[in-house]
């Protein structure tokens, strides 16, 4: 298990809904996948699984997307693992936030889902 | 059914009503044969209701989980679309309804700018051709766009896209990608090879799915493209901005064709008279259709067929006709390729000037030279004539040079370039004296001349309205 192709994505994501949706569709479209519903979970499971990739949501109970982020770039084992964050609003700020914060990129929600696979490929990729 | 009408989230109960469109499972579920399918419908359905259930809590948390939710129902739809082969067509219309509904939130009811905009009716109204295998995609663009007051016609097919483009002026093509038989991409094609067809403006239409194969379209001319399913604001101003490329292109088109009307109209004028580099140089010039009168130096010739008149008497009118046609056509080849402007025949003479519009510093010498092939040329001319029993005949030919007023003169109705002067009378006095088979030049011409040229006896004629009297020499030839 040394190919990042090898390792699961995370998806991070409060909304069951939502989660389970973009879980399906990201298996349809060929990723393995864990999930987790907060941002404490997030940083557990980044650290467990050193996922390929991790797909984080920015509202999240318990400690939110900035702050698993801002975790996440200061410890040393996770800290090159590739973020997109997932934030609710298309706005400049958000992006300038989680570009801060350390994330790799970001896409907005609604979801545009075929972005999305090929901003996880470039990172995937890189 | 939906049955919270307190809520203040439009856009919820909106993706709300396009799900439950889709009716009870019973209607639909013994139709889908794959499991998958099956399964993302039914968390599609569960979506909803989880939507629903959220839908009377007012906290801003229930709204962003709403907001969550409406962006899962977009994803299934998206992703049972991109099955549409395993969709009966009816259930297809109906995730597309859905799509489109949680893909846009409804624009806030009162004076919303976007709303207004999208409903206004258009400025400049277009013919619409909007192809598409679904009937119910045909119809959606067409109730769309006729709301803005354009005219929508409609094909199902590729086929008959291509008969109707044949035939009908359309402004605008909407064309949609996949199709049964001509798909989107090869009417395209075959639009764009199509000279007439070429300048249309195509929006193409698919699915995210498909977007390789938008990118050759656009590749391969389209104009832009839409995804399915459309947002009618944006469906809208790729129209209007394809209706106004459209009318660009048109009058772009009118423009040209206008101006090539007014270069075979100057062409046909003065390509009898003028040579051909001549006519150029008027074209390019855009000051070149008001030939202004203006004063300048010019050598003139005078040509005529001595003794034409008593000639005329005795021949009949069909060999006369003959005779100064070939004369003619001759002479005026030769004055066109030594650069000289003819001016006007007069039944056997003709009137010609080197030095306008264009002047050259060898206007005189050219104008000799001329002369000479001129003279030349009337061996073989009275050869073809003897050949067909017409007489043959000697011409003479007058130079001069001096100032002129060139310009277009005459009268509103009629006018031509022309030239008006002293200098003209001279060179007529000169031609009535000329000999048969002559070149008489003026002096002024004589002295003008840069050439060698043998020259015969010079001889002295008075003139009305010149005190001195007039000097000319005969050219006999080039040295």
């Amino acid at each position: 298990m040394t190919t990042k192709e090898s390792r699961p994505l995370l998806l991070v994501e409060d909304n069951e809904v939502n989660r389970e949706m973009l879980q399906r569709r990201l298996q349809r479209a060929g990723y393995s996948l864990d999930c987790a519903a907060d941002g404490q979970e997030a940083l557990d499971k980044m650290r467990e699984l050193l996922p390929a990739l991790v797909l984080l949501d920015i509202n999240l109970p318990v400690k939110d997307g900035w702050t698993v982020a801002k975790e996440a770039s200061s410890d040393a084992t996770i800290q090159d693992i590739p973020i997109i964050a997932l934030t609710a609003h298309a706005m400049a700020s958000d992006r300038e936030q989680a570009l801060a914060a350390g994330c790799q990129d970001y896409a907005t929600k609604p979801i545009d889902f075929p972005e999305l696979l090929i901003k996880i490929e470039r990172l995937l990729n890189s | 059914m939906v049955k919270h009408s307190n809520t203040d989230d439009p856009w919820a109960l909106k993706v709300l009503a396009a799900v439950a469109a889709l009716g009870p499972k019973r209607h639909y579920d013994p139709v889908i044969t794959s499991e998958l399918v099956k399964k993302d419908l039914v968390s599609l359905i569960g979506a909803s209701q989880k939507l629903e259930e959220k839908l009377e809590l007012t906290h801003s948390e229930a709204r962003h989980d709403r907001r969550n939710i409406i962006g899962a129902i977009r994803g299934y739809s998206e992703m049972l679309l991109e099955d549409s082969d395993a969709l009966p067509s009816a259930v297809r219309t109906h995730l597309l309804q859905i799509l489109a509904a949680a893909k846009n939130e409804p624009a806030p009811e009162p004076h919303s700018p976007t709303k207004s905009t999208a409903l206004l009716p258009s400025e400049e109204p277009g013919v619409i051709l909007a192809v598409d295998d679904l009937p119910e995609n045909r119809e959606l663009v067409s109730r769309l766009l006729q709301r803005t007051g354009h005219t929508v016609i409609s094909a199902e097919s590729g086929e008959e896209a291509l008969e109707l483009l044949d035939t009908m002026g359309v402004d605008v093509v909407l064309l949609d990608l996949v199709m049964p038989g001509i798909g989107g991409a090869e009417v395209l094609k075959r639009l764009k090879d199509d000279e007439r067809l070429r300048a249309t403006p195509v929006v193409m239409i698919s699915g995210q799915q498909d977007m390789d194969q938008i990118v050759g379209c656009i590749e391969a001319g389209a104009d832009d493209y839409l995804l399915k399913p459309f947002n009618p604001v944006l469906l809208q101003a790729r129209i209007s901005a394809g209706i106004e490329r459209k009318r660009w292109h048109d009058r772009e088109e009118r423009y040209r064709e206008q101006l090539e009307r007014r270069e075979q109209f100057i062409r046909a004028t003065f390509g009898r008279y003028l040579s051909d580099d001549i006519v150029d140089e008027i074209l390019e010039r855009p000051e070149g259709l008001e030939l202004g009168g203006d004063l300048r130096e010019v050598t003139i010739m005078m040509s005529d067929i001595r003794g034409f008149t008593t000639l005329v008497e005795h021949l009949p009118p069909q060999q006369v006709v003959t005779l100064l046609n070939r004369y003619l056509g001759r002479m005026t080849e030769i004055i066109l390729e030594f650069g000289g402007t003819i001016d006007e025949f007069l039944g056997d003479a003709v009137l010609a000037v080197f030095g306008a519009p264009r002047r050259n510093d060898d206007d005189p010498d050219r104008a000799v030279r001329c002369a000479l092939v001129m003279q030349e040329a009337m061996a073989d001319i009275n050869a073809a004539n003897s050949a067909d029993g017409l007489p043959e005949v000697e011409m003479a030919i007058a130079l001069n040079t001096g100032s002129v007023v060139a310009g277009n003169i005459g009268s509103e109705r009629r006018s031509k370039y022309g030239f008006v002067g002293h200098a003209m009378n001279v060179t007529s006095r000169i031609e009535d004296v000329a000999d048969p088979g002559e070149i008489l030049i003026s002096h002024t011409t004589f002295e003008k001349l840069a050439g060698e040229y043998q020259f015969g006896n010079s001889r002295a004629l008075s003139v009305k309205g010149i005190e001195a009297e007039l000097r000319v020499h005969a050219v006999l030839g080039r040295d």
